[in-house]
């Protein structure tokens, strides 16, 4: 250990054996479900096999749903109390669940495309969630211009609240308009929804394990990755105002 | 503890295989073979063996099949289907030819007569290098059954009587006028008009903008039904599709976005600890 680990632990704590072992199980849980959703799960006769991206195109959005909610617990509890823990538990939400929504995203732009016969298309649903992406990712962008870490910090608690509406919007607009080819899966299908298909048991086996790792296991690990990183972040940046100012 | 663990286990052992046998129970209303599905026929015997679809019912003496075949176009792969299925060496020539486009490509019709007993009606298409051909067989030495899809001549029109009748003139010899009035049947594929006379019927339907059309000569039975489940088989047949390329893309586009996640993640530690690295040594400079 140097000397500067020694006066910092929190640059250098060590990785905690339950996130390793998270870090594990979400791993193997990964590619449990990928086996259940390539191999145990039946082919849709209509759709092929193709149709086995919703194992991940569905799961992943609700990762994100996850990752994002942490966001909004975190802006609230930090702008309550002023803890930087939970903005370090706000930043992570957004990192982590920025990726999940790319995955839920560009699954879905995969699938439309032997299915619709187009990678895009303006439907409700699918605009909603390139907006709830952009939306994320101009929090990570608004964040790294403010220099002030007190306002930044203000700030992208407030953002994170807000950007939620995006995740809501996305998560009910098929509900709300009824003009969407999007299927649902969950409830009765628009009449015109194009590539929907009976949630049977068969599916319900390969979605269900991966629904609750997506929603649970990954987001966690990652974020507390992720958090982890901003707490060396934060100590090392401690560190060379420390070295300025002497 | 160890006790809740193993009973954790063994709870969710059990709950699989309740899914997976719940899932093996799945009943599919679908014949599916290697390289087409096929909806099963309520109310007819189900014979589907050896990779073709066949349903047969015996009141009306009729089969209704679906096989893939092989030939040079659609009318050769037709006869080929049928006469190996019925084992026959040779052929007569069709009754009738014809050509429809459906929304899953184009289909050859085709009728004739294989002996003073049987009829048979297909339509052929072509799937890859090969063909698929559906067939209705009518075996009834008392009756001759034809069933026939043609293209609306005048897409205005909500009827398919211009088409029942060309049909029945070409088929038969008699027109429309000559038989007695119209009925209309309501069948779980749509409604059909059923046209008759003492020694002919002709039902006919309108989908979409073409007309499916079942003449009947001789004892007369319940036309429409067949018919109907006719064109439930043709319209409701289709090919899984192979797309399995763009699921590999999308496994492959989610595993690079979480790998560059936690990549990411690992670039960004190292490069800090570099940083660290560098403080140190400037410190110890300072010190010096």
């Amino acid at each position: 250990m140097t000397q500067h680990e020694a006066e910092n632990p929190l640059a250098v704590r060590p990785q905690p054996r339950l996130l390793r072992a998270l870090t594990i199980v979400s791993a193997l849980g990964f590619a449990g479900t990928l086996v259940l959703g390539l191999f145990v799960a039946g082919t849709d006769i209509q759709q092929g096999q193709v149709q086995r991206i919703f194992y991940i195109h569905m799961p992943s959005f609700f990762g994100a749903f996850t990752a994002f909610g942490a966001t909004v617990l975190g802006g609230i509890i930090y702008l309550w109390r002023g803890s930087e823990a939970w903005d370090r538990i706000a930043l992570a939400g957004v990192e982590v669940g920025l990726a999940f929504a790319l995955i839920n995203l560009l699954t879905g732009s995969i699938w439309a495309r032997p299915i619709w016969n187009t990678w895009w298309t303006w439907d409700p649903r699918l605009t909603s969630a390139a907006v709830m992406c952009l939306t994320y990712a101009a929090y990570l962008m608004l964040r790294a211009g403010i220099e002030n870490p007190q306002r930044r910090r203000s700030l992208m608690s407030v953002y994170g609240i807000f950007a939620f509406i995006s995740v809501l919007l996305t998560l009910f607009i098929i509900r709300i308009v009824p003009d969407t080819i999007h299927p649902v899966i969950v409830g009765a299908s628009p009449q015109n929804a194009q590539g929907a298909f009976e949630a049977t048991s068969g599916v319900v086996v390969a979605l269900l394990p991966s629904l609750l790792l997506w929603l649970t296991l990954m987001p966690i690990t990652l974020m507390w990755h992720r958090y982890r990183l901003a707490l060396r972040q934060e100590a090392v940046d401690a560190l060379k105002l420390k070295l300025l100012g002497a | 503890m160890r006790c809740a663990k193993r009973n954790t286990i063994l709870l969710l052992a059990l709950l699989l295989t309740f899914a997976a046998w719940t899932s093996a129970q799945d009943e599919a209303p679908y014949y599916q073979s290697a390289d087409f599905n096929v909806p099963i026929i309520a109310g007819w015997q189900n014979q589907s063996a050896n990779e073709a679809a066949q349903f047969h019912k015996p009141a009306a003496s009729a089969t209704i099949r679906a096989a893939m075949a092989t030939g040079a176009d659609a009318e050769a792969a037709a006869a080929a289907d049928l006469a190996s299925w019925l084992g026959l060496a040779e052929l007569t020539a069709p009754v009738y030819r014809g050509k429809v486009n459906l929304a899953d490509g184009t289909w050859h019709v085709l009728a004739r007569d294989i002996d003073a007993q049987r009829s048979v009606s297909q339509v052929a298409r072509q799937a890859g290098d090969r063909f698929i051909v559906i067939s209705f067989l009518e075996s009834d030495p008392s009756s001759r059954i034809v069933m026939l899809a043609i293209a609306q001549a005048d897409e205005t029109l909500e009827t398919a009587e211009p088409e029942m009748d060309s049909a029945l003139e070409q088929l038969t010899g008699l027109r429309l006028d000559n038989l007695t009035a119209a009925q209309a049947r309501a069948l779980p594929g749509g409604e059909w008009l059923v046209y008759q006379s003492e020694t002919a019927l002709v039902a006919g339907s309108l989908f979409g903008n073409d007309s499916y059309i079942a003449l009947q000569e001789g004892t007369a039975g319940d036309l429409a039904a067949l018919a109907d489940a006719w064109r439930g088989t043709l319209l409701g047949f289709f090919i899984t599709p192979d797309n399995s390329p763009y699921l590999w893309l999308g496994i492959t586009v989610s595993l690079l976005i979480l790998a560059a996640l936690a990549g990411s993640f690992a670039w960004r530690a190292r490069a800090l600890q570099k940083d660290l690295a560098m403080i140190e040594q400037l410190e110890k400079a300072d010190a010096r």
